[in-house]
């Protein structure tokens, strides 16, 4: 029996050390790959892999490396579902990519969970580079005053809405609704009805935005200040909620769920197939009326405020290009970041995406190019991203929306009144943090 | 005679040295024929669980630290974690309504399929499809049937004047809309049952209707009492997976977020957003261990309570 047992041991510390030799050789053959023509081999990681941002990206590593003798960078597309995970599982090991794509609102976090390479001391040699970016952007990569990776691009929230169906219902096409009283009225005038089914909705606030970029409108506060504190039980957030239900008591759950239901894409895409008069989307929704709602008379807004004068604020987020902790070649990797959020890159990508870029010459850049309808829309992207908040995350409740999302469903499904809702989320989020 | 004595004692001890040595050489070889299973057990099955049962008690977050911080851990989840309860409750729930009802489902379906109609190997294949088809397609296609006024479900039942709820969106009917959704794929436990129906004895039956014993009390005497074995196969296994149901509500709810008012927030998928979501991996595996224990006491019960309803043909020894 005893010597069954040392036998055992000795034959599983035989394949342990098979195994972690086994590792080693994994971990040589990837690190630091030197190519022939001695140029350092940086690899790149993003969930660009669609048919229309592929080619843009791949163009725009295409154009790095020809520029460049010293630095070769390799590109690899990995699903949106997998990438941060992955990410995560390559830093742990100690063998991660040098540069990764990644999300814009929970860098602090990654940052403060050591994930991140700090760029301070490389910013500071650099210092020029901060004036690059749109201000809320630059601000946004921060944690503790360093930078912890370089903005790539945002997206902002506007209303689209239909001209041709305003002039239909007899309203001003030129005016869309400025307050949150005003996208109500306009609602019931631009609703078409047959018997007691809706043919077309007027507006639902709730499609393609959240309760939280409303709550955002409302005062144009996040949920936590810069010093984390919470603001989310604030009076204003609590009117956004009960404006909302209104919509939800106008047209009954029902219809909603049932024209969610029925939502297409291309030609049958709401908005364009004229089943929603008004429409909150983000900037590069103009392609697809662009490219399938041909001659379509539509406009486009700030989104209305909570009353005249409160302010017609948006919600922003965005994505960053990061360089992982660990990485063997931190500093060719911030040259390939700098070039990625350089003028030439940006405005390669925002022009053929129609995506707002957080360089901001580079939107100048764009807006130049356009012309009609097109720089009609990218103008006032850029006017509304002037107007957009991002949401902090509270570093020690990353999970925010875990404890607020459940309490705002309650809220707008009329089980609980809003301010109750909110006192109870801000009180399940200050749990958390106490927590911590 | 000392000739002989000298080749008695060459033939003993020789070989007794040679049989030692191939005992040796069988008993490493033994290892060796199981060392494909040794390492997958060492490396991907122990390893990790005693990896994850130190982390449990540590503040891990896979980057950036791994301080032993005791019991915290655990303490902050029965204290400071109502998500916790609501997910262990979400859990339960499921459990507790989906292993019933697909076990007497898949008992009822292949008592059916067992009546030897014509055209009942087509019925199998359709009915065992389910079991096959699986993951995240099925699911979306379930999202499509149980939309709630476009859906192929609320329009059947509108059919007889019902109308549906909406089984995604309304907390009160999301786990139900799961469970019924599980209903659909009893075909794998139904195989099972059928096998096990077909294995019990003619001759039972023919006694018992010798003795006028009626088709119900045939049922309820024989059939069932013979089939035990596998039922208690199957409530112990789906009761297993039912705790691990995470993918449907991953799916099937907004950003995998756990569906309105948390109404999906399984346990799994709970623990699968402290670890990967919030990098609270040492607490994401204190509560992997928590489910464990719970898996465990639960099985360790139904085994003390199997012999007092499982019939095991050649007496008791299970």
């Amino acid at each position: 029996m005893k010597k069954a047992l040392s036998s055992l041991v000795a034959i599983v510390l035989v394949f342990m050390i098979f195994l972690t030799g086994c590792g080693n050789l994994i971990g040589a053959s990837t690190e630091s790959e030197q190519r022939k023509d001695g140029r350092v081999q940086i690899d790149f990681w993003s969930f660009w892999g669609s048919e229309t941002r592929r080619p843009v990206i791949e163009k725009i590593v295409d154009d790095f490396n020809k520029s460049q003798d010293k630095i070769f960078v390799k590109y690899t597309f990995i699903p949106f579902g997998d990438i941060w995970t992955k990410e995560l599982a390559a830093v742990a090991a100690g063998n991660p990519p040098d540069v990764v794509i990644s999300d814009l609102g929970k860098l602090k976090h990654r940052a403060q969970k050591n994930q991140v390479e700090n760029l301070g001391p490389y910013v500071k040699n650099d210092p020029s580079i901060k004036d690059r970016f749109l201000p809320q952007a630059w601000e946004a990569v921060l944690y503790n005053n360093e930078p912890y990776a370089l903005p790539f691009n945002l997206d902002t929230y506007m209303l689209f809405y239909n001209k041709d169906l305003f002039k239909e219902a007899g309203l001003d096409p030129d005016k869309p609704p400025k307050t949150w009283d005003e996208a109500l009225e306009y609602s019931h005038k631009l609703d078409k009805k047959n018997g007691n089914k809706y043919e077309r909705i007027g507006f639902y606030p709730l499609w393609d935005a959240g309760p939280d970029i409303w709550m955002v409108n409302a005062d144009g506060e996040p949920y936590f200040d810069k010093n984390d504190k919470s603001m989310i039980a604030d009076p204003e957030n609590a009117e956004a909620l009960k404006w909302i239900k209104k919509f939800n008591e106008k047209y009954g759950l029902n219809t909603i769920d049932a024209f969610k239901g029925e939502f297409g894409q291309k030609q049958s895409e709401p908005f364009i197939s004229q089943k929603v008069a008004m429409y909150v989307k983000n900037t590069t929704f103009y392609t697809q009326i662009r490219d399938y709602g041909k001659g379509m008379n539509f406009g486009v807004a700030p989104l209305p405020e909570r009353k005249p004068g409160s302010g017609h604020y948006s919600w922003s987020s965005g994505f960053v290009a990061e360089i992982p902790k660990g990485s063997k070649h931190v500093k060719e990797a911030y040259e390939f970041i700098k070039y990625l959020t350089d003028v030439e890159a940006q405005t390669y990508w925002g022009a053929k995406l129609f995506d707002n870029v957080a360089n901001k010459h580079a939107n100048d850049k764009i807006l130049a190019q356009l012309s009609g309808e097109a720089k009609m829309v990218y103008q006032a992207a850029v006017d509304n991203l002037k107007l957009s908040v991002m949401q902090n995350m509270p570093i020690k409740a990353p999970d925010y929306d875990k404890f607020i999302n459940p309490e705002l469903d309650q809220a707008l499904r009329g089980s609980k009144p809003p301010e109750k809702a909110l006192q109870d989320a801000q009180a399940a989020v200050l749990k958390q943090m106490a927590g911590q | 005679m000392k000739t002989m004595e000298a080749i008695m004692t060459h033939v003993k001890s020789k070989p007794k040295k040679k049989l030692l040595s191939m005992r040796r050489k069988e008993e490493l070889q033994g290892y060796l024929f199981l060392s494909p299973w040794l390492i997958g057990f060492v490396c991907l099955t122990a390893g990790p669980m005693l990896f994850s049962l130190y982390g449990s008690f540590t503040n891990y977050d896979v980057t950036s630290k791994m301080d032993f911080i005791g019991l915290d851990n655990y303490i902050r989840m029965f204290t400071n974690d109502d998500l916790f309860w609501i997910s262990l409750w979400n859990t339960i729930y499921y459990v507790l309504f989906s292993v019933p009802l697909t076990t007497v489902g898949a008992i009822v379906l292949a008592l059916l399929l067992n009546q030897g109609v014509p055209g009942m190997r087509l019925y199998r294949t359709i009915f065992y499809l389910p079991a096959v088809l699986s993951g995240v397609g099925v699911y979306l296609l379930w999202m499509q049937l149980l939309a709630p006024s476009t859906g192929l479900v609320n329009h059947f039942l509108g059919l007889f004047g019902i109308e549906g709820p909406a089984w995604l969106t309304d907390p009160a009917w999301t786990k139900n809309a799961l469970i019924f959704m599980k209903m659909w794929s009893v075909g794998g436990s139904m195989l099972l049952y059928l096998a096990s129906l077909q294995g019990v004895p003619k001759s039972l039956y023919e006694a018992a209707e010798i003795d006028g014993a009626n088709a119900i009390q045939r049922f309820f005497h024989i059939t069932l009492p013979m089939i035990t074995p596998v039922i208690f196969f199957d409530i112990v296994t789906s009761l297993i997976y039912g705790f691990q149901i995470f993918q449907e509500a991953y799916v099937m709810s907004d950003n995998g977020d756990g569906g309105p008012v948390n109404s999906l927030l399984f346990y799994n998928l709970h623990m699968w957003n402290k670890a990967f979501e919030v990098f609270d991996m040492g607490y994401a595996m204190a509560l992997s261990w928590v489910l464990f224990v719970v898996v465990l006491i639960l099985t360790l019960i139904n085994l003390k309570l199997a012999p007092r309803w499982v019939h095991y043909e050649g007496g008791d020894e299970s």
